[in-house]
């Protein structure tokens, strides 16, 4: 759609993004206390910038409308959703499971992000970064990671 | 000049510790070990290897923290040169004659030249902090809220002059930062502010996530898109040491590449990132055969280097003078100081003299470091080069996990990095760069804390800001500089700059 609204779709999207941002910081300091400019109170600063954001993101936009710019790159899902999966499955076992499970988990669903992915030469890769893992930051230098949870 | 001495001698005494020489040294090898390997950067590793500094007393912590900063600047000119991919952002222009130079079989001059360009540089500007040091620390005592939040301005107002791309686009993005910066409890009333309920977000975004989550994870779903072809350099490497033409050559544009970078350097808002593409152009236009530039010569990466080294260096003046950090990896650098109690700012060098001169003065050995330990392990780093990023990302992610979740032993911290990893992802594919968001975010809180403090003071007349004469000078030099940002004359000449 903005394909066609705008001749610099990919300014067009980075204006309306700015404007949802300032959207909702302008909700959410709503019901922040002003105060004056003598004694400013927790909402005055919040909500100028976010005021200032949605100024920015309405020029952006008009701009988009009258100048030739690049079209939206392509959004390929793989990348993002498998790499912030990853993490998110780090987050999840890292207590429940410990960085034993964890760490080949994280790495091989992470792995799977890049289209040239090789699942022999990762699980073996996983594996044995998880031993370096454990070996640098719990034996050498002493972080208190969980490795096992239930020990 | 008795003082300098006998500062840097107390700081020699503590950097030349066995413990803080080791440290300095796992430093620079990590410095340089990320910075030859393409998508990785200092912010995400410092901000992975935070966690591992708190065993450590605080002036070790923070020479390997400087170590890694200005390794990294070391090991990008390596890559840049041997693979033509920058292996850092301020390597960029090091790949025009750099590479060229390798593909003629000159690449041991050109790392030569880089590494003892850099050197000289790295000298130069350990000087200079030594010796600005004590009068910006004068200086930063006769400043009121007024002139802190004024120089602010002139940083913010710096980065984005200095940002790629469209101006508006950057003026958003440090605006988004200072508005990011703004969540979390109040600073007077510690009401809490957009925190959504949740708890963990009352201490407000913590940067270290932030920082990991755009420039650590959005990085690699980024470089998982672009596909990259390596062109690892076949041909032998050669001799390392430059022929005496070629140190003949590069001894005018090291000195020039050393002034520019450590001006550059110390001005708030990352002006350090321009200091090589300063130097380029100014090579190329006094040159006596401007053609050649692009073609292999030893001029274009001499002065680059230099400029670079000396801006990596000088950046961290305004920090431990005025405590106001210059660029994300300083911000970083006051994380490392606050958690071990010291605050950043001009009594640093009073109450941890230590500290500060032990600091400045291991940056001069870790430069000799780098000279000595880089040269003879460039052919590590080529096999390294040749380790697929199918391999390398997943390494980095479980490093950033592991870093991440460290710093507070915190779930909610690695969540918070998948989300900003999302959010930076999102502001690359809509053409926003991220570096001036984060510069905002760091510089918001003081920014905030000191407009406030102003305001209360002058009983909120904000003439208080034109009133103080350094104030007033700090906001004009800002506003010129707007200006002639958004003059279309310069607009044009500053793409050109960039995309050189």
């Amino acid at each position: 759609m903005l394909q066609k609204l705008f001749r610099n779709p990919q300014d067009a999207a980075a204006g309306l993004f700015l404007v949802s941002v300032a959207a909702f910081f302008l909700w959410q300091s709503s019901s922040l206390d002003l105060g004056t400019l003598r004694s400013m109170g927790p909402g005055m600063l919040p909500r100028s910038l976010a005021l200032i954001v949605l100024g920015l993101g309405c020029l952006i936009m008009f701009n988009a409308s009258v100048t030739v710019g690049p079209a939206l790159e392509s959004w390929q899902l793989r990348g993002p959703v498998f790499v912030i999966g990853s993490i998110l499955i780090f987050a999840l076992l890292i207590r429940s499971a410990g960085l034993l499970v964890a760490g080949p988990l994280t790495m091989i669903v992470g792995a799977y992000a890049s289209d040239e992915f090789r699942l022999k030469e990762t699980l073996i890769f996983s594996v044995l970064m998880t031993a370096f893992c454990i070996l640098l930051f719990k034996v050498m230098l002493k972080l208190p990671i969980p490795v096992i949870a239930f020990m | 000049m008795d003082t300098i001495i006998g500062n840097l001698a107390l700081g020699f005494n503590t950097a030349m510790s066995l413990q803080n020489l080791g440290l300095c040294f796992i430093g620079c090898l990590v410095g340089t070990l990320i910075g030859v390997l393409p998508g990785v950067g200092p912010i995400a590793t410092i901000a992975m290897l935070l966690p591992i500094t708190f065993g450590i007393d605080p002036t070790g912590a923070l020479i390997m923290l400087a170590g890694i900063y200005y390794g990294a600047q070391y090991g990008g000119s390596t890559t840049a040169i041997l693979v033509n991919i920058p292996g850092e952002a301020t390597s960029v222009v090091t790949t025009l004659d750099g590479h060229q130079m390798a593909k003629q079989g000159r690449a041991g001059v050109a790392l030569g030249v880089a590494a003892i360009g850099s050197f000289f540089a790295g000298t130069v500007a350990t000087i200079v902090i030594a010796a600005l040091g004590l009068p910006l620390t004068k200086l930063a005592l006769l400043f009121g809220p007024a002139e802190y939040f004024s120089l602010m301005v002139m940083g913010l107002v710096c980065a984005i002059v200095l940002a790629r791309g469209s101006i508006v686009k950057a003026i958003a993005m440090i605006v988004f930062g200072l508005l990011l910066s703004t969540v979390g409890t109040d600073l007077e009333t510690g009401e809490d502010r957009m925190t959504m309920g949740i708890a963990e977000l009352s201490d407000g975004v913590d940067f270290a996530v932030l920082a990991m989550g755009i420039f650590g994870f959005a990085e690699i779903i980024r470089n998982l898109e672009n596909v990259e072809t390596r062109d690892v350099v076949r041909n032998k490497i050669g001799r390392l040491l430059p022929a005496w033409q070629d140190i003949k050559d590069s001894a005018m544009p090291v000195l020039r590449g050393t002034g520019i970078g450590a001006i550059l350097g110390i001005l708030p808002g990352n002006g350090a990132v321009l200091g090589p593409f300063a130097s380029y152009t100014i090579e190329k236009k006094i040159a006596k055969d401007p053609s050649r530039f692009g073609k292999g010569a030893i001029e274009g990466v001499a002065g680059p280097e230099a400029a670079n080294n000396a801006g990596a260096q000088t950046a961290f003046i305004p920090l431990l003078t005025l405590g106001i950090p210059p660029n994300a990896v300083m911000a970083l650098m006051v994380g490392a100081m606050t958690i071990h109690g010291i605050i950043p700012g001009p009594q640093v060098m009073t109450k941890n003299p230590e500290l500060f001169w032990g600091m400045v003065a291991s940056m001069w050995i870790g430069n000799l470091m780098l000279l000595i330990i880089n040269l003879p392990l460039v052919g590590i780093w080529v096999r390294l080069l040749k380790v697929p990023y199918r391999l390398l990302f997943p390494a980095i992610l479980i490093f950033c996990c592991i870093g991440i979740y460290s710093i507070n032993n915190s779930v909610s911290d690695v969540l918070g990095t998948a989300f900003f990893g999302l959010i930076g992802f999102t502001l690359i594919k809509f053409g926003f760069e991220p570096a001036p968001m984060l510069l905002g975010f760091v510089l918001g809180k003081l920014m905030e804390e000191k407009l406030r403090q102003a305001l209360i003071i002058s009983r909120g007349s904000f003439e208080t800001f034109i009133d103080r004469p350094i104030s007033l000078g700090l906001l004009v030099v800002a506003v010129i500089l707007l200006v002639l940002a958004l003059l279309p004359s310069i607009q044009k000449g500053r793409d050109e700059v960039f995309t050189e």
